[in-house]
């Protein structure tokens, strides 16, 4: 198959890569600059791999947008430390709210970086490294549909919204409350009917006995080259770093953010 | 009669050009819808399948941005245009229904374009309930669309477009799903509709509804309009 005519590294690689930055992304809490380090090297990995962040930023624009406003909600609502705006004599934007707010930003940041590098290989050869490293068939091909049912899920949204527009409605004249409302309200029926697609999809899978056999067999296997089992090393290398950092010099800090 | 940009609504594409990721769907074409499409007439386009005849309608139609070219409403580039903007002027029938209904009731998907545009609420349903039962679909007023049948909601989304009197319709297979019954329904709803002023561009293998409709037909193929 062709992850190798890409010249990409084993996918197997990538779910230790990501695996690794996911979790320490979740078990940083309070630290904006180890979680700064952590987004860095994910998307040093990105751009080594060949991910084209700024492509794929453009297709997620909405997305980033709902971002920007969380890490605002986030630099509110987490108020602490000295205060850097006032509206009125009502404190708004705190050192320690805005600090937090940029950390959740990273932290989604790096999952959004994660999902990325799995962009970049085929899904087949996706399923057959979940495989290869014994997750069940079953489950290694649930996680592929379901991975390709965000951009359809995406493009339904999409749809909606043009066949608005195309009835005549100029969003950019709308007031932001009633755009959000549009939104809520096209959210419902966008996820009911991707429901119903993977009802009829695991239909249709059943009447083509998909699980029929115990055993599904394959001629593609995914085999480790050199270069690969040097990368699982550094990956290897570097969890252990991080994670001997974090234990060593502020576990407490980083883990329960005191 | 419609009233368009300075009078009824002339469309007229200008050396279109579309390209889906490296091979050109439109090379070298040029057509004037304009001058072959005009109000108040029906012009189907037809052609085999990958010929090129949807891409076209959804550049028509602005949902789709040409490569290079243009594509004029009188004498109004439509890439200056919002989309919301082209929408009050040009309706567009998607070839699945199921992608153009937003709404969680048939009644809802009528009346809330209607709202968003200013109509008072309970005069939108009123507006929306006689469109359902235009083209027999009272009986699923209150259902939930996602469980329609292909074509209840073929029909909700031609009635859905239609309620916004469109000075132009661009229609990409609309008979599909449709009965005997219903495809008359359709016919004579559009050919009223043509008599107050509106074109259409009627995309569709249906022969029969094609010679029905009374449409000067164009056929276009690899890209290219044959009698462009």
């Amino acid at each position: 198959m062709d992850n190798t005519a890409k010249n990409l590294p084993d996918p197997r690689i990538i779910f230790a890569l990501v695996f690794a930055t996911s979790t320490f992304a979740v078990i940083i809490r309070s630290d904006t600059v180890a979680m700064a380090g952590l987004l860095l090297i994910t998307i040093i990995c990105g751009l080594v791999l060949g991910v084209n962040f700024i492509k794929l930023s453009k297709r997620l624009k909405r997305l980033l947008q709902v971002m920007v406003i969380i890490t605002l909600l986030q630099s509110i609502f987490r108020a602490s430390g000295p205060v850097i705006l006032y509206i009125g004599n009502f404190p708004l934007l705190t050192a320690g709210g805005v600090a937090m707010g940029v950390l959740v930003a990273f932290r989604f940041l790096i999952f959004l970086a994660g999902a990325f590098m799995f962009t970049l290989y085929p899904v087949r050869s996706l399923i057959q490294g979940m495989v290869q490293i014994k997750m069940p068939y079953e489950l290694a091909y649930m996680v592929s549909i379901g991975i390709r049912f965000i951009p359809q899920f995406a493009e339904s949204m999409q749809d909606s919204l043009t066949a608005l527009q195309l009835r005549g409605m100029v969003f950019e004249e709308l007031k932001f409350k009633k755009r959000m409302s549009i939104y809520s309200y096209l959210l419902l029926p966008t996820l009911m009917s991707a429901l119903k697609q993977a009802r009829e999809l695991a239909n249709s899978m059943d009447m083509r006995a998909f699980r029929a056999n115990p055993k599904r067999t394959t001629f593609y296997t995914l085999r480790f080259k050199a270069r690969d089992w040097v990368l699982l090393f550094c990956v290897a290398l570097a969890t252990g770093a991080i994670t001997f950092a974090i234990f060593r010099y502020n576990f407490f800090t980083m883990i329960f953010g005191f | 009669m419609r009233q368009g940009i300075g009078g009824m609504l002339q469309i007229r594409c200008e050396n279109l050009h579309f390209r889906y990721s490296g091979k050109f769907a439109h090379s070298n074409f040029e057509l004037n819808v304009g001058e072959f499409a005009p109000c108040g007439k029906c012009t189907a386009i037809m052609g085999n399948n990958g010929s090129g005849k949807t891409t076209l309608g959804k550049l028509v139609a602005g949902v789709l941005a040409p490569t290079s070219g243009f594509v004029y409403y009188d004498d109004v580039n439509i890439a200056t245009l919002k989309l919301g903007e082209i929408g009050k002027q040009v309706g567009y029938l998607f070839q699945e229904p199921s992608r153009q209904i937003f709404a969680a009731k048939p009644l809802d998907e009528i009346a809330l374009p209607l709202t968003l545009r200013g109509v008072d609420e309970g005069e939108a349903k009123e507006i929306a309930a006689k469109m359902l039962a235009k083209f027999d679909l009272s009986h699923i007023e209150s259902s939930t669309t996602f469980n329609l049948s292909r074509g209840e909601k073929q029909r909700l989304a031609i009635a859905a477009t239609m309620v916004m009197n469109p000075q132009f319709f661009v229609l990409d297979e609309p008979t599909t799903g449709l009965d005997k019954p219903r495809r008359h329904i359709l016919a004579d709803t559009l050919k009223a509709m043509m008599e107050e002023g509106m074109g259409i561009i009627l995309i569709s293998h249906d022969a029969q509804f094609v010679e029905d409709m009374g449409a000067s037909v164009r056929h276009m193929e690899g890209g290219v309009m044959l009698d462009g």
